[in-house]
């Protein structure tokens, strides 16, 4: 494997300046860019959930010294997490040996890349249209009067005041957990949407407690695929942290000057050209059929 | 009976002193390598290890008209290796069958001093498994028909080409003195990590009389070795190593870009 340390610096910076400028992880974007360039996707993968380690460090630190984080719901959502790392984490070995990894990342990346994408390009746009309109009052959301409100093992959330149900909770920490092992993202384009539309938790919340599950599994996704999968790179990892937060900076000043719907659309837009792109991959007749695989190693 | 071992015994004795009289000593081959270990940097990017070598007790007059062979090979540690093939389905390309061969030498560099089939039979090649198109990793996934696990092992030789793993140099091996040579292999920048051998062959007239080997180790060294070592032995301090290093690296961006 020969790569430019130039160049993966310069992808570290770019996702970087986009995370900071649209206040994304940037994982989604990391991940398929490396499979891209080449890194095999199982080390992309790995190497992904390490690097989310660093720009959510950062940023559940702020958000805990300003108390703008439920920890009791991040630590059951944390719960969630940990299981479903595990279960990644086997999935990911059991797919590798059976030749499948790659194909399994590029489905599930087309998925919800796709599926994230157009409802935030749909979103955005009806957004930009409406303040081109006349400004409408913003309709308040229904009060916890989903499926979710009738489910068992309630528990009561003082920070974001809510009673709730710990099963799906549990259930959404899972999901992201899976996601975090095999895709490497942190999970907060599944998560954030999840907890403000599907849990009812207050937004002001719901990033703070989001990045600390996130942090939490992705720590923990690192340490099981190093020891499960060898298949964590440390050199690539800090080369694109160190790209990664300095470009971060200077995407968060960029992200001032542009409104949030404005935003929302681009990023709709960068979303959907990657799952096309890895979506082209998986249709398209591949130039060479065959491919090798050394038991044990790569 | 008798008599007809006794004939057989006494011609082999007449056939083995009439040999030592004549002074014929096993002719054979001897070989060197210029380092037996090959050391991975962080910058390495390939080299090439020359290999010497004499033939001894070699027939003066056949020497002088160059009518030995010499093969030198050098070959990676042996894997097990998966071929899979992509196939269509519902649209999309995924892999389909796959099979597995034992024993598949990860590297394989070969240097001649003419083309193969030139220097003996195709059949005695093939016997010593020399060149590219001999290589006989024994394939273990059973039900497959033979022309489809030639296909496979076509594939296989032709990606580790492609991965320039496996390489052959005609006329690689230059001759200092009748009974001197000297053989230049390749190795690759992704060679493999290990043990591999090192291995020469030598042919009078197209028949094969000798052979030698020698081992090469090929390993990392510095801050790779230490980072390679510790992630396939020790995958959880690596893993934790990992983790704290992102730590530290959040944490001091945070200092760093203190929005105050």
């Amino acid at each position: 494997m020969s790569v430019d340390v130039f160049v993966l610096f310069g992808m570290g910076a770019i996702i970087g300046f986009l995370s900071g400028m649209f206040g994304v992880g940037g994982g989604f974007l990391m991940t398929p860019l490396l499979i891209f360039y080449n890194i095999p996707p199982a080390v992309a993968v790995a190497t992904g959930a390490n690097q989310i380690i660093a720009s959510s460090f950062s940023g559940a630190l702020a958000h805990f010294k300003r108390g703008t984080l439920d920890l009791k719901l991040g630590i059951m959502l944390l719960l969630g997490g940990i299981v479903g790392s595990v279960m990644g984490v086997y999935l990911f070995a059991a797919l590798r040996d059976a030749g499948q990894l790659d194909l399994t990342i590029s489905i599930l990346y087309v998925v919800f890349l796709g599926t994230i994408g157009l409802l935030m390009l749909i979103e955005s746009l009806n957004a930009i249209r409406k303040t081109r309109g006349q400004t409408e009052p913003r309709k308040a959301l229904p009060r916890n009067r989903n499926w979710i409100s009738a489910l068992p093992f309630k528990m009561r959330f003082h920070r974001s005041q809510l009673y709730l149900s710990v099963i799906p909770v549990l259930g959404l920490g899972m999901l992201v957990g899976i996601l975090a092992s095999i895709m490497g993202v942190g999970g907060g384009f599944v998560m954030v949407p999840a907890m403000i539309y599907l849990l009812r938790v207050p937004t002001n919340v719901v990033i703070g407690t989001s990045l600390f599950q996130i942090m939490f599994v992705s720590i923990f996704t690192t340490i099981a695929q190093a020891s499960t999968n060898h298949t964590v790179d440390i050199v690539l990892a800090v080369i694109l942290m160190v790209g990664g937060v300095i470009g971060a900076q200077f995407g968060a000043q960029a992200g001032r000057k542009l409104k949030g719907e404005q935003l929302r659309a681009l990023l709709a837009i960068i979303v959907l050209a990657v799952c096309l792109r890895i979506g082209w991959g998986l249709i398209a007749h591949p130039d060479e059929l065959y491919s090798l695989s050394v038991m044990g190693s790569f | 009976m008798r008599p007809f071992v006794f004939i057989a015994i006494l011609f082999t004795t007449l056939f083995a002193s009439a040999l030592q009289v004549s002074g014929q000593v096993q002719t054979n081959i001897q070989i060197g390598l210029s380092s037996d270990v090959v050391e991975i940097t962080s910058s390495f990017d390939g080299t090439s290890t020359v290999i010497f070598g004499s033939i001894e007790n070699g027939n003066r007059e056949l020497l002088k008209e160059g009518r030995y062979d010499v093969v030198v090979i050098l070959i990676g540690p042996k894997v097990r290796t998966i071929v899979r093939r992509r196939e269509r389905k519902f649209g999309i390309w995924l892999n389909g069958s796959s099979l597995s061969f034992a024993d598949v030498p990860s590297s394989y560099s070969v240097a001649t001093t003419r083309p193969l089939n030139d220097i003996a039979q195709s059949s005695e090649i093939k016997m010593l498994e020399i060149g590219l198109d001999n290589l006989n990793g024994v394939s273990v996934t059973s039900g497959f028909m033979f022309k489809k696990t030639e296909t496979f092992r076509k594939s296989l030789q032709r990606l580790k080409v492609k991965q320039n793993l496996y390489l052959e140099n005609i006329g690689g091996i230059e001759f200092l003195s009748p009974t001197l040579f000297k053989a230049k292999l390749t190795v690759p920048a992704n060679v493999p990590i290990g043990k591999h051998t090192a291995r020469a062959f030598l042919f009078r007239d197209g028949k094969f009389i000798s052979s030698k080997f020698t081992e090469m180790r090929v390993k990392k060294i510095g801050f790779e070795q230490y980072t390679y070592d510790l992630a396939n032995r020790n995958g959880l301090l690596y893993g934790i190593i990992a983790v704290l290093v992102a730590i530290a690296t959040g944490w001091i961006a945070s200092l760093v870009f203190r929005k105050d």
